[in-house]
């Protein structure tokens, strides 16, 4: 077994390290010069094709036929999709590793899960006209760079939308890169560009020049956090500066008269410049160290933590050397970790030596344990991650009090890893990767590679949910298989029954997608949700089980949109005849057509034999007509649906006194010179009465049969508002009142004329004696109230007037009680 | 209200701050300047959560309404904030785009989100309009608004209208989805109550959801696995009463009686807040309106914006008494506040008393000001209350209330009618008969109607149809069977007003305003028979002690509806009593031990569905306090929305009328 140490590099004070992965990768004939190659990240699949610009030699039609091929980091040939659709400017990885494939014209295509069929969106019309020069990826999205130096910045590939950035500066784009939005302030993408002697910041609302001077810069590049920015200039001098621009941090001469085919960061602390067949590693300060044994051409594909490096024979991982690593495998290390490690070694030859160095790091014994937890996660081999989980477990069985459950955890993530490090799967995750992917992303992944097995095994020992696994399973089976469509569906139906979660919905998708209607339909019977069955129930034409389906699920969005489809697709009687069975399909399309499609409606009403709704959508259109004439018409309509039946008389009734009441309203415009239309019967008395036409007044009410008592509130009120206190007074001489008179004493006391008021309070003779005195007292005249209480005889009321009135009143109350006292 | 654990159990701050937290996090998405188009009806069920600055710190230059059509090109960015449940509003915002686009010189950015998903029929309507490419739409999940600490609200104002008018369910809908996503949080309702047909629905839509929720779960890549046992009952909330408004409907039609409620008849409350006269608040100071320092137009200065919530210093111990005690009530803050003045200036003072003082200070003045206020308010009430119309309307309500023949007061009915009160006025008490006598003669509604087409014109014919549709107005013979055409399916179709109003003590004669000690306070007589059906669930021995005043009937033990299940089947609509087991009995049950056997505090939570008014919540809120003494349990009250009978009749009124 080599010595921890042996693949560590010294590169100033830090230590890197060489993972080897794979070997053997590519078929040794295949001339990786020619090729472009990018990596998904985290460790994920690769994608190989032809670089077009160089020249390659004739090896037969075959192989000619051009391709893009998808291996996994092993070497293993995932996916090969024949390319025939224009040219190829750039492909690109998502951290769902979906493959992204932009050809010049601006298509894009888009692959999920290394399986399925392509998704294809446009980049717009400028892309369509100029030409995509290229395109830079980030986890989430991409921006493409057109051949006018306009930008295009798709965010999202659930539903991408190219959006246009700030214009960009003329001139040529010697290099240029993004920052994914998670790593800037205004958490939106920005692009460096490197034009002319400097670099300009473009996002989608402005361009800034960043003002340096020392261009041009061939290559530029960001680091995984976002923090850094390095640049290569023409002279062969490396920068590293903050993503601000704000310092400067390291310089480097690389000394080398050609400049290099590839920059990319390793890590957040390190640069690593390709040329051909060797790689020179930066480290911070401008230390750097070369590494030239490669014996055939060099793709780097960098990731979060590192950087993968790819030649014909092997595929190795450059990382720097993890703290918890160095602490306890540096040369001379006499750290608690290191001492721990030799303690178990000695143990292992029986040596006494053992306890002593136990004894040695007894106070610092629950941090060595720690540390070999740790430094176990990221060790590849699996000697030593055994070596320091054995240290671990020793160094904690010695301690009375520790927490397991980080060592217990370490375990379980070192046997996943192992499992997708195993070269026929090829996932060289590190540990830092797998924690950013999270193991959700990981079984995906496995499914993408169609590792079911594994993938399942996997999900049950993290208990994580099953189900995809199975959709995916059942998808891909739909997509392949060959066999007959009943015992496929039977198949598929007895493995995925029972199992939590499961989505039927989306393996009918699939076969569906795959033209295999009768098989979508079959599956989707099993689909739990309601809800969910309805948009493929439409795409396989089964409008009324869609229907039915939606309304079932309570949404009243996809019974809408159900609605909405079948009124495009169906004539409108047999519409109507649909919604008229189900009840809440008939009020959304009530509810939607009286905002928008009264036609509609009042088709339906029609068909419906709904007579008082289609007579009151008929009214409804009077009300928003303009003028009187079209109005009139509309409730002769609106009369004429009601009149054959006799249950609705009152309605007819009312109409036609409708009708009748606008030609009374208009006749009084040219009359009286007044508006009237839109008035009230009650209000147009009203208005009648204060304008001093009595007799008009009075002919309406004998035509509407307003009641004597309506009348004379309306007369009382229109009065008193006006103050014709004459024809008040008038009213006061009558023998009658409908309503008595008390109102009027109210109405008139309200309006402040307390004499008038007071003629009435006589009249009010079935009130009380004590009610009416209250009466007279408002009016402010004690004396009459007194005399009221003289009538009645009433001593107690009489001296409790007194003591309310002043002056004159209380006077004549005096003489009141006297008067009283003397009668008796 | 005072800091309880329960209090923490539901926290709806939570709710308020997640929606402020989501709606930011979108609005930052955009980047740079925009301008920012509303719907209307949203603006203040935003403001409830936002303030307008925080939105301008995040780049919010101007806001419109959708309505106005007058999105200006301003800004490069605009974003629409919209409903998307309603077509017409998808329809609006496609020609608004379209409009904005051939108009304007620059190339604008345009981003829609949609409250409170983003629905197909949107993406329809926007693709059929060919602008579904142009805008990033994304969505904001926001359901429940917490108005109060104990107190959640969708704000759909049309939900009244929509589910008894158009009988469309989509506010169930909404509601199903806003209980799911409360029942993923604090666990499932162990219980679900209710009465009422949409009730059904809504129980009936959750337990679909949840069986669908499984599926969900686990199909969604971004949850964790822990969701994947399942949901299971929850150990903090004990039940959800679901009303259907559709079951009482006289409480809403009924004037509300407690302040908050009077406030709301009359001024009406929305989000939170008034708008009156500075007249009304006598001068109060308007401290927005003076920072500016340039001259206001003085017609803007009239109108002032209230908040009334619990904010406010005086408000949480006014809202919910009767009207009939603020007044004294606010005599005594007045005299307090004025003898603490005079202490402060009588008393020789130590340097620490002072500064006692001047700490004190800010609440002092914060309670006077707020008592300015409510004595404003309340005199301005006292006018309506006191005036002739009022105490008449008054009597008529109460007459048929504590269910006398309803004949003796059509007389006054009609005066009512002749004196030109206001048609939503009329139309509570006429529909209030109804309700409670299942439809009124039909010669007598027949002359109701004609009088008030002839009084407040022939363009009602559509108001009253409406009203009949609502079921609120309806001749006596053709009610039974004729409400729900939808339905049919169990329970009555009608309630028998006057058997239950025995049998639940709805009316109560000797009732006490200034110290309640039964709900029946809020109507000052009447117990609104939505908060007795939630009292036949929580308060099962203090209702049979009302009906049973003879000694040795032993009060009913159980839960659900136990002992009341006569009672039920004389009230419309179908019942429900549900409970919710966990799938896996050893995670429910590992659940529970984890979160410890104690007994904690529990809540309930009632849901009324088709509005509530502030006077059920006075009642509600009356009912909770008695719990927390008794048992330490509380309510939580969720609604579609506030409503009043003003509202509620208001969404048949037709408001158009016949012009040249």
């Amino acid at each position: 077994m080599s010595k921890a140490t042996a693949d560590w590099t010294r590169v100033g004070d830090r230590f890197y390290r060489r993972t080897q992965l794979y070997d053997s990768i590519f078929d040794p004939d295949l001339e990786l010069e020619n090729y472009i190659v990018t990596g998904a990240p985290y460790s994920g699949a690769v994608a190989l094709y032809r670089d077009e610009s160089k020249i390659y030699s004739f090896r037969g039609s075959k192989t000619a036929k051009s391709s893009i091929d998808l291996y996994s980091c092993a070497g293993k040939l995932i996916r090969r999709i024949t390319w025939d659709k224009g040219r190829i400017v750039a492909v690109g990885w998502s951290a769902e590793e979906r493959l992204l494939v932009v050809t010049n014209d601006g298509t894009v295509r888009s692959y999920a899960d290394l399986q399925s069929d392509f998704s294809p969106f446009s980049l717009g019309h400028d892309a369509e006209e100029y030409g995509v020069t290229s395109c830079k990826f980030w986890s989430t999205g991409f921006v493409a760079l057109l051949g006018n130096n306009k930008l295009v910045a798709v965010t999202r590939y659930d539903e991408p939308r190219p959006q246009a950035l700030a214009s960009a500066p003329v001139g040529e784009v010697i290099s240029w890169t993004v920052i994914p939005p998670e790593h800037t302030s205004s958490r939106s993408v920005e692009v460096l560009l490197a034009v002319d002697g400097t670099v300009h910041v473009v996002d989608a609302a402005e361009c800034e020049d960043r003002g340096l001077q020392a261009g041009p810069f061939r290559h530029i590049s960001v680091s995984p956090n976002g923090k850094f920015i390095s640049l290569y200039t023409d002279d062969g001098e490396v920068w590293v500066i903050s993503s601000d621009f704000q310092d400067r941090l390291s310089e480097y001469e690389s000394k080398v008269k050609t400049p290099p085919k590839d920059l990319q960061w390793c890590g957040n602390n390190a640069i690593v410049l390709a040329w051909e067949d060797e790689i020179h590693l930066v480290g911070p300060n401008g230390a750097a160290s070369k590494f030239d044994d490669y014996n055939s051409f060099v793709h780097l594909l960098p990731d979060i933590d590192g950087i993968r490096v790819l030649t014909n024979t092997v595929c190795e991982f450059l990382q720097k050397v993890p703290d918890s690593t160095e602490e306890i495998y540096r040369v001379g290390s006499t750290s608690p970790g290191s001492v721990l490690l030799d303690a178990v070694e000695q143990l292992d030859k029986k040596s006494p030596k053992a306890d002593d160095n136990i004894q040695m790091i007894r106070s610092n014994l629950d941090e060595a344990v720690d540390v070999c937890v740790r430094a176990a996660g990221q060790e590849y081999s699996v000697h030593r991650q055994k070596q320091l989980l054995k240290a671990a477990s020793f160094g904690k069985s010695v301690l009375d009090l520790y927490n397991s459950d980080d060592f217990v955890d370490m375990t379980e993530v070192l046997r996943v890893l192992n499992a997708v490090r195993f070269y026929e799967i090829g996932l060289p995750l590190s540990y830092e990767q797998y924690i950013r992917l999270t193991p959700e992303r990981l079984v995906q992944r496995l499914v993408n590679r169609q590792q079911y097995l594994l993938a399942l095994k996997m999900s049950e020992f993290l208990h994580l949910p099953v189900d995809r696994i199975y959709v995916n399973w059942a998808r891909q089976k739909v997509r392949s298989s060959s066999t007959d469509e009943d015992s496929l569906c039977e198949e598929i139906v007895r493995k995925l029954n029972g199992k939590r979660g499961v989505s039927f919905e989306e393996v009918a998708h699939a076969a569906y997608d795959e033209g295999r209607g009768k098989l979508a339909a079959e599956l989707l019977e099993h689909e739990p949700r309601a809800g969910k069955q309805v948009p493929l129930l439409l795409s396989v034409g089964e409008e009324f089980v869609a229907l039915d389906k939606a309304i079932e699920s309570g949404d009243t969005d996809l019974v809408f949109y159900v609605l909405l489809n079948l009124k495009k697709k169906m004539p409108l009687s047999s519409f109507f005849r649909t919604i008229n069975s189900r009840p809440v399909a008939t009020s959304i399309v009530e509810s939607s057509a009286i905002d928008q499609d009264q036609e509609l409606l009042k088709d339906f009403y029609y068909q419906d034999d709904r007579r008082v709704d289609g007579s009151n959508l008929l009214l409804s259109e009077a009300l928003a007509a303009g003028d009187i004439n079209a109005a009139a018409d509309k409730m002769k309509m609106a009369a004429k649906l009601l009149r054959d039946s006799k249950e609705y008389t009152a309605q007819v009734a009312a109409l036609e006194d409708a009708q009748k009441l606008l030609r009374f309203q208009e006749a009084f415009e040219k009359d009286l010179n007044e508006p009237f239309v839109g008035l009230s019967v009650n209000e147009t008395l009203s208005k009648l009465i204060k304008t001093g036409n009595m007799k008009r007044s009075q002919k309406v009410q004998t035509e509407f049969k307003v009641s004597d008592k309506t009348f004379s509130w309306i007369r009382l009120r229109a009065l008193v508002s006006r103050r014709y206190w004459i024809e008040l007074e008038e009213l006061s001489k009558g023998k009658k009142s409908a309503i008595g008179w008390e109102p009027y004493f109210n109405e008139i006391l309200g309006a402040g004329n307390t004499k008038l008021a007071s003629l009435f309070i006589p009249k009010c003779t079935h009130l009380a004696m004590a009610e009416r005195i209250e009466m007279w007292l408002k009016c402010g005249l004690a004396n009459k109230a007194g005399e009221e209480a003289l009538k009645a005889k009433d001593r107690n009321a009489l001296e409790e007037l007194r003591t309310k009135a002043t002056g004159s009143a209380q006077l004549d109350i005096d003489r009141m009680i006297a008067q009283l006292q003397k009668g008796r | 209200m005072a800091a309880h654990p329960a209090a923490k159990v539901i926290n709806t701050q939570e709710i308020t701050d997640k929606a402020r937290r989501d709606l930011l996090q979108l609005l930052e998405a955009v980047r740079g300047k925009k301008n920012l188009v509303l719907e209307r009806s949203l603006a203040g069920t935003i403001g409830l959560f936002v303030k307008f600055s925080t939105l301008q710190e995040y780049g919010v230059d101007k806001v419109f309404f959708l309505e106005n059509h007058n999105v200006d090109s301003s800004q490069r960015n605009v974003i629409f904030l919209l409903r998307g449940d309603n077509a017409k509003t998808v329809r609006t915002v496609a020609e608004q785009i379209k409009l904005v686009r051939s108009e304007s010189k620059i190339d604008h950015e345009f981003s829609i989100i949609w409250i409170p998903r983003r629905t197909r029929v949107s993406d329809m309507v926007l693709e059929e309009h060919g602008v579904l490419g142009e805008a990033t739409i994304s969505e904001l999940a926001l359901y429940f608004v917490p108005l109060e600490q104990d107190l959640m609200s969708l704000e759909l104002e049309s939900s009244f209208s929509d589910l008894y008018l158009r009988k469309e369910p989509t506010s169930v809908f909404a509601s199903a989805t806003a209980l799911m996503r409360l029942q993923k949080q604090y666990g499932l309702f162990p219980r679900i109550l209710g009465k009422g047909d949409n009730a059904k629905r809504l129980a009936d839509l959750l337990q679909r959801m949840r069986s669908e929720e499984d599926v969900n779960a686990s199909s969604d890549p971004s949850k964790t696995y822990l969701t994947s046992f399942g949901l299971t009952p929850s150990s903090v909330v004990e039940n959800l009463i679901i009303i259907d408004r559709e079951v009482d409907f006289p409480t809403v039609l009924a004037t509300q009686l407690t302040y908050q409620g009077l406030i709301d008849e009359n001024f009406g409350i929305s989000n939170n807040q008034i708008e009156v006269d500075t007249s009304v608040l006598g001068g109060a100071p308007a401290p927005p309106q003076q920072q500016t320092g340039t001259a206001q137009p003085p017609t803007a200065a009239t109108k002032r914006k209230v908040p009334l919530d619990s904010s406010d210093k005086l408000y949480p111990s006014l809202r919910d008494a009767n009207f009939a005690t603020i007044g004294p009530t606010l005599n005594q803050t007045a005299r307090r506040l004025q003898s603490d003045q005079q202490n402060i200036k009588q008393q020789d003072q130590s340097i620490a008393d002072l500064r006692s003082f001047v700490s004190k200070l800010p609440s002092y003045q914060a309670e006077q000001a707020s008592l300015k206020i409510h004595t404003g308010l309340a005199e301005e009430i006292l006018k309506v209350t006191r005036s002739e119309v009022f105490s008449a309307m008054l009597e008529v309500q109460q007459n048929l209330l504590a269910g006398s023949d309803p004949s003796t007061v059509h007389e006054n009915i009609e005066e009512l009618i002749a004196r030109d009160v206001p048609l939503k006025t009329v139309l509570r008490l006429l529909c209030l008969e109804s309700c409670l006598s299942n439809g009124i003669r039909s010669r007598d509604l027949e002359s109701f109607k004609r009088q008030i087409l002839q009084a407040y014109g022939f363009q009602h014919i559509l108001t009253l149809a409406d009203l009949e549709k609502l079921g609120l107005l309806v001749p006596r013979e053709s009610h039974r069977g004729y409400l729900n055409p939808i339905a049919g399916a169990a329970g009555q179709t009608a309630t028998d007003w006057n058997a239950v109003r025995k049998s639940l003590t709805l009316w109560i004669d000797d009732v006490q305003e200034t110290d309640p000690n039964d709900t029946a306070y809020v109507f000052s007589g009447y117990a609104p028979l939505s908060v007795r059906l939630v009292q036949c669930i929580l308060q099962k021995s203090y209702l049979f002690g009302l009906v049973n005043t003879r000694q040795g009937n032993t009060p009913p033990t159980g839960g659900g509806w136990k002992g009341f299940e006569d009672t039920l089947t004389r009230i419309r609509g179908a019942t429900v009593d549900v409970t919710q087991k966990g799938h896996d009995a050893d995670a429910s049950h590992a659940r529970k031990t984890l979160r410890g056997s104690k007994e904690g505090p529990k809540v309930s939570v009632v849901f009324f569905l088709g509005g509530v008014t502030y006077a059920e919540i006075a009642a509600l809120r009356f009912v909770s306090g008695q719990l927390e003494k008794s048992s330490w349990r509380r309510i939580v009250i969720g609604t579609t929305h506030v409503i009043s009978g003003d509202r509620a009749v208001g969404a048949a009124v037709e408001k158009r009328k016949f012009v040249e």
